[in-house]
């Protein structure tokens, strides 16, 4: 397969899951602010997680200097804002231009539902949302990707074309969970006086933007013990969001596509796989205080977001396409 | 409800000018008369939006900006009595026959300047004339042509007439594919009664005329590796590139996915290189190898040239094809016919005036208002000149453009292009045609049965092109031994 489309399967399939968890992640917030004033501080507080999760530090302080941090602002620069490279509107766009120069490998359905559904959200592109829309756009961003997958799943030969997007897949996924953990812990931390009650509230959120609160509710109690969820959306090896399951299906998916064979250009990530295996295979969460944890997860992130980079260059796929409009 | 209209002074290829359905539009007539327009007008936005969402669009650029649009579809389809289509056929089969020898003489012997059929300054002075790339190089199958793209009207007596050869990197062919797929979706009631011949088989056909052109220094002549190479995403005909690599399982490429090494050929893909041997190109000449030729191309492949010429890969369309279909050669292609084949034209062109010549163009000057004038090096219907609807001041601008450059137009009389019925905005009403016939050349000759329909959608238009406005019809080839009567 050319690396070129190989690398447009790779992007369409990440910024698909980009979509999907970024409007998850939104869908929770606008659910949890229900209940509180706007002037409790806690629901500040949560804007700012929902804005490092879904962009990154550095943006989120950009628009606190600028002094935008209000509701509506940070709803629509989430949704449809052309600035932000990972709103809505531009995922969906970027997946569907990797879609466009790759379709001779897709199946002919999976390219007409995204494609559907660009063109149907033409409300995100042009801005602005009511907060009935954005619930709107919400649900249906819901289906889209889900139907997406299901095109995938069901019609794909199980060949290069399907491996290198599933591998994008979970490389987003590991990468997104490592990030929310992060992102939670360290306002976890944070919190000082109200500990108890932010930490289950937080903790109960990471379940939640991970999809992960009803699986976690089948085996664990229903107290929010933030060492039980991190070692469960770190190291179970059932839950299709945990770390280790993405590491291991990427593992596993590169072994596919390698024939089982380890070569001289595919060593380097191998090796970054298994090391990273090892690092929670040894790890004793439980045994880690809450600022070890911070750390940790720090590393953690930062090699969930090597691997990628290694399989890019093991490929010779090249970095993010840039959005054209 | 569809009533008939009256048809003179043109020919019109559903109706009888006494307002009855010819004989092979009977059926799709009788057929026709049992929709009401609202069930029509509901099934047309059906289709319409059915290209949209499959994202068969072109791309138009207006002010940087690019907006995606899907060419217009009638469901009035043309169709085309199995004696029409045999002779059209022979007719497609005999012109690029001919015209293929006259290329491959022209980068070699040139037998036909030497011998004062073709006036030499014709060839020496045409910008597509890749004298330097080209001369005495030997390619596969001696085949120029892989693909060409006839376009056909019919004047007022219905008789068939060549209005232009495309022979560098016609396309529209995968319109012809989506064109009748959406009319069996969208309209299934009108293929009762009706012996179509299909367009599923055709693709193997085209899949082996690719691979039969094995380069001379190929590797693997059983299994030779085949790209096409697309200028990317944001060409106006990518859909058509899409489609036909899909159709064939053939890789598509851009050009930033080859390299040549060792003056051999090369994909970039995730296991590293991968020599390939033939490339269908739909990225023309001079932007396809920027040390050959433009040297501000970023489409092309630095080297393919050289790659070429030393016989390790084979180029689909040949280079220098536009030597042979533009407007200037177009009016000797009855003489080539003549010249190498030894036969008459099956299907004649349209009279054509050399302005090159003073008598013709002194007539010409005089008579602007009846002809149609066209640069011999445009597409598209861009600069020219219908002179019964142009304004007093068009007319006297294509005089002086006359006058300043008399070899760079030739004029044409104004043809009575044929009609069929159209149903747009929920109404009939009759539109002009053509018909772009699709020739596939490997080791044998195959034409696509039917072709695309292009219609003039805007009411008394002559312009068929999808970028002015032209929409697309299904193509309808019915079967039988060819003895019927036309009509």
């Amino acid at each position: 397969m050319l690396s070129r489309v190989a690398n447009s399967l790779y992007w369409m399939s990440r910024n698909i899951e980009r979509t999907e968890s970024n409007a998850r992640v939104l869908r929770n917030q606008l659910i949890q602010i229900l209940e509180a004033s706007a002037e409790e501080t806690l629901a500040q507080h949560d804007w700012d997680m929902v804005l490092e999760i879904c962009t990154s530090f550095e943006e989120l302080e950009n628009i606190k200097e600028n002094n935008k941090l209000e509701e509506r602002y940070i709803i629509n620069y989430l949704a449809c804002s052309k600035e932000n490279q990972n709103s809505f509107m531009n995922c969906i766009h970027i997946a569907r231009e990797n879609a466009k120069i790759s379709r001779d490998h897709l199946p002919d359905d999976l390219w007409g539902i995204w494609n559907d559904f660009y063109l149907s959200v033409e409300g995100l592109r042009k801005g602005s949302l009511s907060k009935r829309d954005i619930h709107d756009y919400l649900n249906r961003i819901k289906l889209a990707t889900l139907t997406a997958q299901g095109a995938i799943e069901s019609s794909m030969s199980r060949g290069i074309a399907y491996r290198f997007i599933k591998i994008g897949k979970w490389l987003e996924r590991a990468e997104k969970t490592a990030r929310i953990l992060n992102v939670v812990c360290n306002h976890s931390n944070e919190d000082g006086e109200e500990v108890h009650r932010n930490n289950y509230y937080n903790w109960r959120a990471a379940l939640q933007a991970l999809n992960g609160y009803e699986a976690y509710l089948k085996s664990h109690p229903p107290t929010m013990d933030p060492k039980l969820i991190l070692s469960f959306l770190i190291t179970d090896e059932s839950f299709p969001r945990s770390i280790r399951y993405c590491i291991n299906h990427v593992r596993e998916s590169i072994s596919e596509i390698e024939g089982g064979k380890i070569s001289h250009y595919s060593k380097e990530i191998f090796a970054a796989l298994d090391e990273l295996g090892e690092e929670f295979n040894e790890m004793k969460i439980k045994e880690l205080n809450l600022d070890e944890l911070s750390d940790f997860l720090d590393y953690f992130q930062n090699r969930c977001n090597d691997i990628g980079k290694i399989f890019s260059e093991t490929y010779y796929l090249i970095e993010p396409m840039e959005s054209k409009e | 409800m569809f009533k008939p209209y009256k048809t003179e002074p043109f020919y019109d290829e559903m109706l009888k000018s006494n307002g009855g359905p010819r004989k092979h539009y009977t059926n799709f007539h009788q057929i026709l008369q049992q929709f009401s327009e609202e069930e029509l007008k509901e099934k047309h936005e059906t289709a319409q939006l059915s290209f949209l969402r499959q994202g068969i669009t072109f791309t138009v650029y207006n002010e940087n900006i690019s907006t995606e649009r899907t060419m217009p579809f009638d469901f009035i389809p043309v169709i085309i009595p199995p004696r029409d289509w045999k002779k059209i056929e022979k007719g497609m089969i005999q012109r690029t026959e001919a015209l293929n020898l006259f290329l491959e003489d022209i980068y070699h012997e040139q037998n036909i300047l030497r011998d004062g059929i073709i006036p030499r300054e014709l060839i020496e002075e045409n910008p597509y004339y890749y004298h330097q790339q080209m001369q005495g190089i030997n390619i596969p199958l001696k085949n120029h042509i892989f693909l060409a793209g006839i376009d056909l009207i019919r004047d007022e007596q219905g008789e068939y007439h060549v209005l232009e050869d495309n022979l560098r990197n016609p396309s529209g062919m995968a319109y012809v594919f989506q064109n009748r797929f959406v009319m069996r979706q969208v309209y299934p009631e009108f293929f009762e009664n009706h012996s179509i011949h299909t367009l599923e088989h055709q693709m193997p056909y085209m899949h082996d005329a690719v691979l039969s052109h094995i380069p001379p220094n190929s590797e693997s002549a059983n299994s030779p590796t085949a790209v096409l190479l697309t200028p990317g995403m944001y060409n106006s005909a990518y859909y058509d590139h899409v489609f036909l690599a899909q159709q064939m399982g053939i890789e598509l490429v851009e050009g930033r996915d080859l390299l040549v090494k060792d003056k051999l050929v090369y994909m970039k893909t995730i296991h590293g290189l991968k020599r390939v041997e033939i490339i269908y190109r739909r990225i023309d000449d001079d932007y396809l190898d920027p040390v050959s030729f433009r040297k501000d191309s970023t489409l092309g492949v630095p080297g393919l040239l050289e790659a070429y010429q030393e016989g390790n890969v084979a180029i689909l369309n040949g280079i220098g094809n536009g030597v042979a279909d533009d407007k200037a050669i177009y009016a000797f292609v009855p003489d080539i016919i003549r010249y190498y084949l030894k036969e008459d034209p099956i299907i004649s062109n349209v009279k054509t005036y050399q302005l090159r010549e003073p008598d013709q163009r002194e007539w010409v000057l005089e008579h602007l208002q009846e002809l149609v004038v066209k640069n011999v090096g445009a597409s598209g219907g861009y600069d020219m000149l219908v002179g019964p609807h142009a304004s007093e001041e068009q007319i006297e601008l294509f005089r002086k453009k006359i006058i300043e450059e008399p070899h760079q137009y030739i004029a044409q009389p104004t043809i009575k292009l044929s009609r069929a019925p159209s149903f747009q905005n929920a109404r009939f009403y009759p539109c002009h045609v053509d018909l772009r016939v699709f020739v596939i050349r490997g080791s044998e000759t195959h034409v696509l049965p039917g072709g695309l329909s292009r219609v003039a959608l805007k009411e008394g238009s002559l312009v068929v092109n999808s970028s002015q406005g032209g929409g697309g019809k299904d193509t309808w080839v019915l079967k039988g031994n060819g003895s019927d009567p036309s009509c």
